[in-house]
């Protein structure tokens, strides 16, 4: 019984990093209306510059986030500028097709550079501790990297939600045309959010790559997990892509208790399942 | 058509049938690669550019259509070929289970989505002892055959699935099928109030592009006589569908035919230099998507409209 709530709250705690990964790509279906197959490589990406910072300075991989961060605030920004405003408004399918051979690009360019090796980012004495609650041990890091999610999630509500941005945002989001009319530049806007998006990426990979070691071909699979947290919590509802996100992480640490080798499967199970039963997701969609 | 066209293509198809007893194994084997490759890019196509549906996960078909024939052949000791139609049939049914879920999904919704299809058949193949875990299946039942028979009769396999599925693609666009497709394609809101069953065409040709897809992956996989669920359920496939479709002309019939053509021609060529060439291959996928998102065939066409398929519909 004991054994089962450990893997729940294991479960939430993963979960909640999964949610971290898909807010960026909340984001960009909810206002830009693109989907991003590069996004997961793009996680692996803020993991690798991470490493090299990590391996060539004093600093840790949570502080890296201080140079890593901008960097990946101005890899998005060019990205949107130079690739994705061409192609949008066109069709849905060409950013798809644009940024699915940006997903190869990234991959090759990761091993060429950094071999097809897995490395992770070194946690120290983080790693090894954990807290006992009433029998239960809990981890500091995912305890800490759920805390920073949430904070996450908090912060990326109160900006759309509350400042002038925001509201500019919501605008687009809406009704492009009319946005459009009334002054709301938006190729721009959509450069700004696209380093936005990368910036919550930075964070997500930081605390990823210190749970878990990546290789140049681990895009995919975190593509896929922000993909089925977005798409569990109702499009568009940015609380929802969090519950989303913890519906996974439950399920894959669930899954991993019949057979160790499932956890992933029935992570697809459950989104698949909820599909066919709630097709709107789970959530009642809402404000962005 | 005119006659010197209909001999020219009589010629051609002459050759193609006759090259087990002109050229080697290895050109056999490459062809094979190729003819399969083109069926499943003109799937892929067939699905995006003619039902505007995109489906990342398209590699799932190749597996099950492959899996299919070798457990079918390999426990029953049937022959191989035979088990062909058995392994598209199968493919179609799971096609049409899959289309439960993903036909609540939209656009990239959609996309993405059949990519978890095929992460969670890939899992759960890999788990299966019956069908060989992660070691995968022999073809056992090829051991009886000689080698020249072998080769040839997979080529012929293989020649037969890309003019087949050329020509089964074809006849589908020529007719109402085709009509539907592009009132859709131009306008769904507008095709539906016109009496279209806008979902039960775009069912329709999923289950086509799938049924093409397991058949070209039953036979690419009898070239290997060894099918493992990380190579056969490979993005790696579907990628190479996209860049095939992309680079020649999304829409088009003729797109995938230039298309397979660059890609292999790119791949005997520079596929020695490892990640660069992957990395070449996505960058000619970007540019063409900024530069020429009608392909190759775009180009071609835009001094003098060409339509050898007789399949263009025009206002006049």
């Amino acid at each position: 019984m004991l054994s089962l709530l450990e893997t729940l709250i294991n479960g939430l705690l993963l979960g909640a990093l999964y949610a971290l990964f898909g807010i960026g790509l909340s984001l960009s279906l909810g206002v830009m209306r693109m989907i991003n197959i590069a996004h997961g490589d793009l996680i692996v990406l803020g993991a690798y510059l991470s490493s090299v910072i990590v391996l060539n300075t004093d600093l840790d991989p949570l502080s890296s986030l201080l140079i890593v961060i901008p960097m990946m605030f101005v890899i998005g920004w060019l990205l949107q500028k130079l690739l994705f405003n061409r192609v949008m408004g066109r069709d849905p399918l060409s950013p798809l097709l644009l940024t699915f051979g940006l997903s190869i690009v990234i991959q090759n360019l990761l091993q060429e550079l950094f071999s097809a090796d897995t490395r992770s980012l070194p946690a120290g004495d983080l790693a090894l501790q954990g807290i006992e609650l009433g029998g239960v041990n809990i981890g500091v890091l995912p305890l800490i990297s759920a805390g920073i999610s949430v904070l996450a999630f908090l912060f990326v509500a109160h900006l759309i939600n509350r400042s002038p941005i925001g509201s500019a945002v919501r605008a687009v989001a809406d009704d492009q045309e009319t946005a459009r009319l009334v002054g709301v530049n938006d190729r721009r806007l959509f450069a700004y959010m696209a380093g936005f998006v990368l910036v919550t990426v930075a964070v997500a990979s930081v605390l990823y790559g210190m749970r878990t070691p990546f290789s140049p071909t681990a895009g995919p699979e975190r593509l896929i997990y922000s993909f089925e947290a977005v798409v569990l919590g109702g499009l568009g509802n940015l609380w929802g892509t969090f519950f989303g996100g913890l519906i996974i992480g439950v399920a894959q640490l669930l899954g991993a208790r019949i057979d160790t080798g499932l956890g992933p499967f029935f992570g697809h199970l459950v989104f698949l399942v909820v599909l066919i039963a709630r097709p709107e997701g789970l959530f009642k969609a809402g404000r962005a | 058509m005119k006659s010197s066209k209909i001999l020219a293509m009589l010629v051609l198809l002459g050759v193609l049938v006759a090259l087990p007893w002109i050229g080697g194994y290895a050109t056999q084997r490459l062809m094979v690669e190729v003819f399969t490759l083109y069926a499943i890019a003109l799937a892929w196509n067939l699905l995006a550019g003619y039902g505007g549906i995109v489906a990342v996960g398209q590699h799932v078909f190749i597996g099950i259509g492959a899996y299919s024939l070798f457990f079918l052949s390999t426990s029953f000791g049937l022959n191989p070929w035979l088990m062909l139609p058995a392994a598209v049939v199968i493919t179609a049914l799971f096609a049409l289970l899959f289309a439960l879920p993903m036909f609540r999904l939209r656009g990239a919704y959609f996309a993405v989505g059949t990519w978890v299809l095929a992460e969670i058949t890939r899992i759960a193949v890999l788990n299966s002892d019956w069908l060989g875990a992660g070691a995968g299946m022999p073809l056992s039942t090829m051991m009886g055959i000689t080698r020249w028979l072998r080769n040839a009769g997979i080529y012929w396999a293989a020649l037969a699935v890309g003019v087949g599925s050329l020509g089964v693609v074809w006849w589908l666009l020529r007719g109402r099928l085709g009509l539907a497709l592009l009132s859709v394609r131009d306008n769904e809101a507008a095709a539906a109030a016109s009496g279209v069953n806008v979902l039960r065409t775009k069912v329709i040709l999923w289950l086509v592009a799938a049924a093409i897809t397991g058949l070209a992956g039953a036979v690419a996989y009898m070239n290997t006589l060894q099918v493992t669920p990380s190579a056969s359920f490979s993005l790696n496939w579907t990628a190479a569908a996209i860049f095939i479709a992309v680079l020649g002309g999304i829409g088009t019939l003729e797109g995938p035919l230039i298309g397979v053509l660059v890609y292999f021609l790119l791949r005997e060529m520079f596929s020695s230099y490892g990640s660069w060439y992957f990395i070449v291959l996505g960058c000619i996928a970007i540019l063409t998507m900024l530069l020429a998102p009608g392909g190759a065939w775009s180009l071609l066409t835009r001094r003098r409209p060409l339509d050898p398929f007789g399949i263009r519909r025009m206002l006049s």
